[in-house]
């Protein structure tokens, strides 16, 4: 075979078994010098898996790696730096009590003798790198205060500061707001200029179409092709990722779900008046009286930069112990006083906005998780408060089945399962019952296309049967697709309410920034 | 899904038990070796650590009944080591136990009450002493979040000084002794024995077991603590109670200690003795602490490592009296088994 020298990167026939999961089964993988590689398919592809696989944390189970043509072998993180691999993972893997350049520096051999850093010299060549390259964050700051892009400035630099030739990025857009994907798109262009290589994992088609270009699909484990990006479409793309699957998609490459018109019921479900909260965090930001009414058969949605109250907000109704003044009304009766247990029991449910750290147990059984927040529900207590096991598995069964969780059962720890998978996961949990009203937070965060369908279709469902949903979204293209109305939060503040038919993304824009 | 065959199988059990393997046979070496460059006969030495239990039935008996507070100060760590909370407390609640217990029945010795009544009225007693005494240290987590390492640890020595007072101070102390330790209790309040020296304190142990794996894994209870353990924040956001939950976990775990500290006061001593909760050198709630270490907390584990634990402990003293090794070279091998443990997860975990 000849050698090509093009390629910076070649995997070849990598198979990566997980116990029953076959998550990659001889996949063919190669990435070009300088160029930013997309990496798509739907959730449980096996994307992550075949980076982890580059950057040593996984071991395949067959296959080979080439760098420069050069057979290697990967046993861990160091052997891929060495090599010039950096990983931005999805989740932050920063040390939230330090600082940025103790972050950068933490673990680097340049770093002088252990006991005496040279934080000075270290500090130049940050701030150099991040100059070259457009990524400016603050150095002194205790990462634990910045927002989740500026932290994915970061970890980049470290990366760059490490030396790095390749850069592995698994899903850098899924917690980015407004203008952050194209503040690290220019960066990204910056960086391949310079001669780094990028490959770049994402759901959002529009960003491969923007962003790379050649693109990679994964599905199944199987690698379905690599095409170049100014010969594709996205609908070629939605195809590759999506066989003999039907999905129609808008303009902004996101699901096109068309409410159909439902008629509102005449009370509303949920009435928050003049609510005042306590922060969740330590001096975090607290709602100031906040009020508005959800309507039965209405999906009303929550507009707002990440951080502006929409948490405070969502955990006020199911938590009544963070309200400092106002209240929250369902059905007509108050929540004071009452419990999450309580509430939950009036036909509320929530699904939070992190889904590792707040929506689940991470090492628990999927059972398990189901039953968190209907542990005490009547239906699986028997006698001295024992839990009725046989009865938990049944209805775990039945979820699995009526939400089509890939799974081969339901006592597989929930952290196994792809990130879409999980989210069926906590859906059906917070639909495990009729409810009335369902608060639910960036719930399409790092899902595929059909995920996210599936997310809309549900909240659609809920709505057609007349309940009430308050669907609270950072990215305003989703939340205009399916809600009747947009309430706009900014600084713990209501600042406007849009109805279906005054959507405009630049007016609401200007009020989520306060303009 | 496909079918297992047997080889799968074994070789799942295999990967399952081998950072225990690989830490036992390490520690051992490590020990071996100790004791062979301090000059004692190696071979023998781990003859008698490991075979001394089941050399005669006093030895069994003799294992059994440092299982019986053992395996209860190894749940009163694991309980809320479920919440990633350390009870290094068992000590100190163990011991207020035992004296309430031996107060209390010396106060009770004048009244003729039948004997199952006293006994059940006493371990009570010591049961919910220990009990409250460890809600100090989980309501000064929950509601002042103070780091119930510290908080138990100064609860121990304040248990310690109470102890020696009631051992010292008539009415209780015994007259005409040098070691602080109090009046005997009537032999009518005393743990019935099942046969030659083994009391039924070892039954209530093992009910003991039953009742917590029936809490663990029954109970809506149980569920929350379990659920806590996995991710306190999701919890919390799904109406568990973190406080309740963190008062619950240092309740049963006080309850099983201070009930340790009423059967070895009714069981073995049938006084209140200074240092009674020693065993082999050390308290039984450091040995609950390692056990509940290496058995990584799981109801079902416990009992299992406990027993194990018994085994070595027992060895531990007859190698201390017939070869003359300080008990202190088994404590080692403890530490490096709990260490070695630790690691080894860490080294074989799957990549
Ligand atoms: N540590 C693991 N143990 C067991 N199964 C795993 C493990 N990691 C991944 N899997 C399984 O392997 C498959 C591929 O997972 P992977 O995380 O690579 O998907 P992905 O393409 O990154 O999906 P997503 O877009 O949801 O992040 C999934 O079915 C997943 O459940
Ligand atoms: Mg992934």
């Amino acid at each position: 075979m000849a050698k090509d020298i093009t390629n910076i990167l070649e995997a070849r026939g990598v198979s990566k078994r997980f116990g029953e999961v076959q998550a990659l089964y001889k996949v063919d993988f190669s990435v070009r010098k300088g160029e930013i590689h997309g990496l798509l398919g739907e959730n449980g592809a096996g994307k992550s898996t075949l980076m982890n696989i580059l950057y040593g944390l996984y071991k395949p189970d067959e296959g080979e790696i080439y760098i420069e043509g050069k057979r290697v072998e990967i046993h861990s993180p160091l052997d891929s730096i060495r090599l010039g691999i950096g990983m931005i993972h999805q989740m932050s893997t920063l040390v939230p009590e330090f600082t940025a350049v103790e972050n950068i520096v933490l673990g680097t051999e340049e770093s002088g003798s252990r006991l005496n850093i040279d934080f000075s010299r270290a500090r130049k060549e940050i701030l150099e790198l991040s100059e070259k390259f457009g990524l400016r964050f603050p150095l002194d700051v205790k990462v634990k205060e910045l927002s989740a892009g500026t932290k994915q400035k970061i970890e980049i630099i470290r990366a760059l500061y490490r030396k790095a030739k390749i850069l592995i990025l698994d899903e850098p857009t899924a917690y980015l707001v407004g203008d952050e994907f194209d503040q690290l798109l220019s960066s990204l262009k910056i960086l391949v200029d310079n001669g780094v290589t990028v490959i770049f994992i994402t759901h959002k088609i529009r960003e491969v179409m923007q962003a790379c270009h050649r693109a990679s699909v994964l599905k199944g484990g199987r690698m379905q092709g690599t095409v170049d990006i100014e010969k594709t479409s996205k609908e070629e793309l939605v195809s590759l990722m999506f066989t003999g699957q039907n999905i129609d998609v808008t303009d902004s490459a996101l699901p096109n779900v068309i409410p159909e018109p439902v008629e509102r019921s005449e009370k509303p479900v949920c009435v928050i008046k003049n609510l005042n909260t306590y922060p969740i965090v330590k001096d975090g930001i607290v709602l100031k009286d906040v009020s508005f009414e959800v309507y039965g058969g209405e999906i009303f949605g929550i507009a707002g930069i990440s951080g502006n109250g929409q948490k405070e907000l969502a955990e006020a109704i199911v938590n009544p112990s963070i309200i400092a003044s106002g209240e929250v009304i369902i059905n007509g009766k108050t929540t004071t006083n009452l419990s999450t247990i309580d509430i939950f029991k009036m036909g509320v449910f929530y699904t939070p906005e992190d889904r590792v750290y707040e929506a689940i147990l991470p090492t628990a059984s999927i059972k398990k998780n189901l039953l968190l927040g209907h542990h005490r529900d009547n239906a699986f207590l028997g006698r001295m408060r024992t839990l009725r096991w046989n009865r938990i598995k049944g209805v775990s069964r039945e979820l699995i089945k009526r939400f089509n969780v890939k799974t081969p059962h339901e006592e597989l720890e929930i952290r196994k399962l792809s990130g879409g998978n999980i989210q069926k996961v906590v859906f059906a949990r917070a639909l495990m019952n009729p409810i009335d009203l369902l608060v639910t937070h960036n719930p399409t965060a790092g899902l595929d296309m059909a995920s996210v369908k599936f997310v809309f279709e549900q909240l659609l469902e809920l709505r057609r049967n007349g309940k009430a949903v308050l669907y609270l979204n950072e990215d305003l293209d989703e939340l205009m697709i399916v809600s009747d109305r947009i309430g706009v939060l900014h600084e713990g503040r209501l600042v406007g309410i849009f109805n279906r038919d005054e959507f405009d993304k630049n007016k609401i824009g200007a009020l989520m920034i306060g303009g | 899904m496909n079918n297992a065959t047997s080889t799968d199988k074994l070789k799942q059990l295999w990967l399952l038990t081998r950072p225990y393997v690989f830490a036992l046979g390490l520690a051992f070496l490590f020990t071996g070796i100790m004791l062979g460059l301090l000059g004692f006969n190696v071979w023998e030495a781990f003859k008698a650590l490991i075979t001394t239990s089941f050399s005669s039935k006093f030895q069994i008996v003799e294992t059994f009944k440092k299982f019986t507070p053992l395996v209860l100060t190894t749940f009163a760590f694991a309980i809320p080591f479920q919440i990633k909370f350390f009870n290094i407390g068992s000590t100190g609640q163990m011991i207020m136990g035992g004296t309430i217990a031996t107060m209390l029945g010396l106060g009770m010795s004048s009244f003729r009450v039948p004997s199952a009544l006293a006994i059940i009225l006493i371990l009570t007693a010591a049961a919910l002493t220990g009990a409250f005494y460890a809600l100090i240290a989980g309501a000064l987590k929950a509601y002042h979040n103070i780091n119930p390492i510290i908080s138990t640890i100064m609860l121990n020595f304040v248990a310690m000084q109470f102890t020696n007072f009631v051992a010292t101070t008539p009415p209780w102390q015994a007259p005409l002794t040098g070691h602080p330790m109090s009046k005997e209790l009537p032999k009518w309040m005393l743990l019935p024995r099942l046969f030659s020296e083994l009391h039924i304190g070892f039954l209530i142990a093992l009910g003991m077991v039953a009742f917590v794996y029936f809490i663990m894994k029954k109970t809506v209870i149980g569920y929350e603590i379990e659920s806590v353990g996995h991710n306190q924040r999701a919890a919390e956001i799904h109406g568990i109670n973190i406080k309740k939950t963190t008062l619950v976990t240092f309740f049963l775990g006080g309850l099983l200690a201070g009930l340790a500290g009423g059967i070895e006061v009714l069981g073995v001593h049938g006084r209140l003795v200074e240092g009674f909760a020693v065993t082999s050198g050390a308290e039984y709630g450091t040995f609950g602490t390692l056990t509940a270490l290496i058995s990584g907390a799981e109801p079902l584990a416990v009992p299992a490592v406990a027993f194990l634990m018994s085994i070595l402990l027992n060895g531990a003293d007859s190698l201390q009296r017939r070869l003359m090794v300080p008990v202190e070279l088994v404590f080692l091998t403890q530490a490096l088994i709990v260490i070695l443990v630790v690691t080894m997860r860490e080294r074989f975990r799957k990549r």
